[in-house]
């Protein structure tokens, strides 16, 4: 297994675990519950918003970008200790993909959270016809989280957003 | 009739658009589609064209309903200020009304502004 940033929270268990098929039509309501979750749970409406950010674009990219085995299932953690909170989710990608997140990541971990952003803006404004591929820079802004990411040995990745409560 | 008036406002599930005359678009909901741009970019070049063809000095946006949009959908406000600095000078400013009750809209809008400076400016509704 490798990470690309080793800086984790202690084993805890999970608050909110959830199983389900890649399909985007799940994303809203799971973003919606996650919202709540974290506005009852930490009572804070910056945490639920910046959740809303981190749950919504880590669902659409690995929606996106799953493997089309039928088995194919993510899985959504979210842990949280006295100071952090972390959101896992768990795919299975297929390849191209997990070639082009570790470049990405790559390239956003070496500017700051505002940098990356407004890097990823002009890129789109410079490529009209690609993909936006603001998700990941959004998320480091916005979600206030470090982003790091895991393979395990069954071909699954474990993408990792993890933040400050 | 004022060119906004013949535009065809799309239906996106859980948005709201009105055209508000003379100069305003407000938008409402959430815009979380997988593709926001080929259900929506079409109708905001619509716009744009539009408030050109009056001869608009400004245009305003009225996004203090928008609880949210994903990330593939801030680049239909990332285009628009594309559109609207082409256009300088001779355009008109695109001005989007945001508000404090939704935190996405702060970093988002400050950082496309930043890329259009001059030619879109956010306004604060509280």
């Amino acid at each position: 297994m490798t990470e690309s940033n080793p800086a984790r929270l202690p084993a805890i268990p999970p608050l909110v675990t959830m199983r389900f098929r890649p399909a985007w039509t799940y994303i809203d309501g799971i973003r919606d519950f996650g919202e709540f979750f974290c506005r009852t749970t930490f009572a804070d409406s910056d945490v639920a918003d910046r959740a809303c950010v981190v749950i919504q674009e880590t669902l659409e990219n690995a929606i996106k970008y799953s493997s089309k085995d039928p088995d194919s299932e993510l899985e959504l953690v979210i842990c949280a200790s006295e100071k952090n909170i972390e959101f896992s989710v768990t795919s299975k990608p297929d390849n191209i993909h997990l070639d082009s997140l570790k470049l990405e990541l790559d390239r956003l971990n070496h500017l700051n959270p505002e940098q990356a952003f407004i890097s990823a803006l002009e890129r789109a404004q410079r490529e009209p016809d690609a993909s936006a591929r603001l998700g990941l820079a959004r998320m480091r802004y916005e979600g206030g989280v470090e982003l790091r990411l895991a393979e395990e040995p069954d071909g699954r990745i474990r993408f990792t957003a993890a933040g400050k409560l | 009739m004022s060119s906004l008036q013949s535009i065809s406002i799309p239906t996106v599930d859980s948005l709201t658009l009105d055209i508000q005359l003379p100069n305003r678009l407000k938008m409402g909901g959430r815009i979380t589609h997988q593709e926001p741009g080929k259900v929506l970019g079409g109708f905001l070049k619509a716009v744009h064209d539009a408030a050109v063809r009056e001869s608009l000095s400004t245009f305003e946006l009225d996004v203090t309903e928008l609880k949210f949009v994903n990330s593939s959908s801030i680049r239909l406000f990332l285009d628009w200020a594309g559109l609207v600095k082409a256009q300088a000078p001779n355009g008109y400013k695109l001005c989007i009304l945001t508000t404090r009750k939704f935190t996405w809209q702060k970093t988002s809008f400050v950082a496309i502004t930043a890329l259009a400076a001059g030619c879109v400016e956010i306004r604060m509704a509280d």
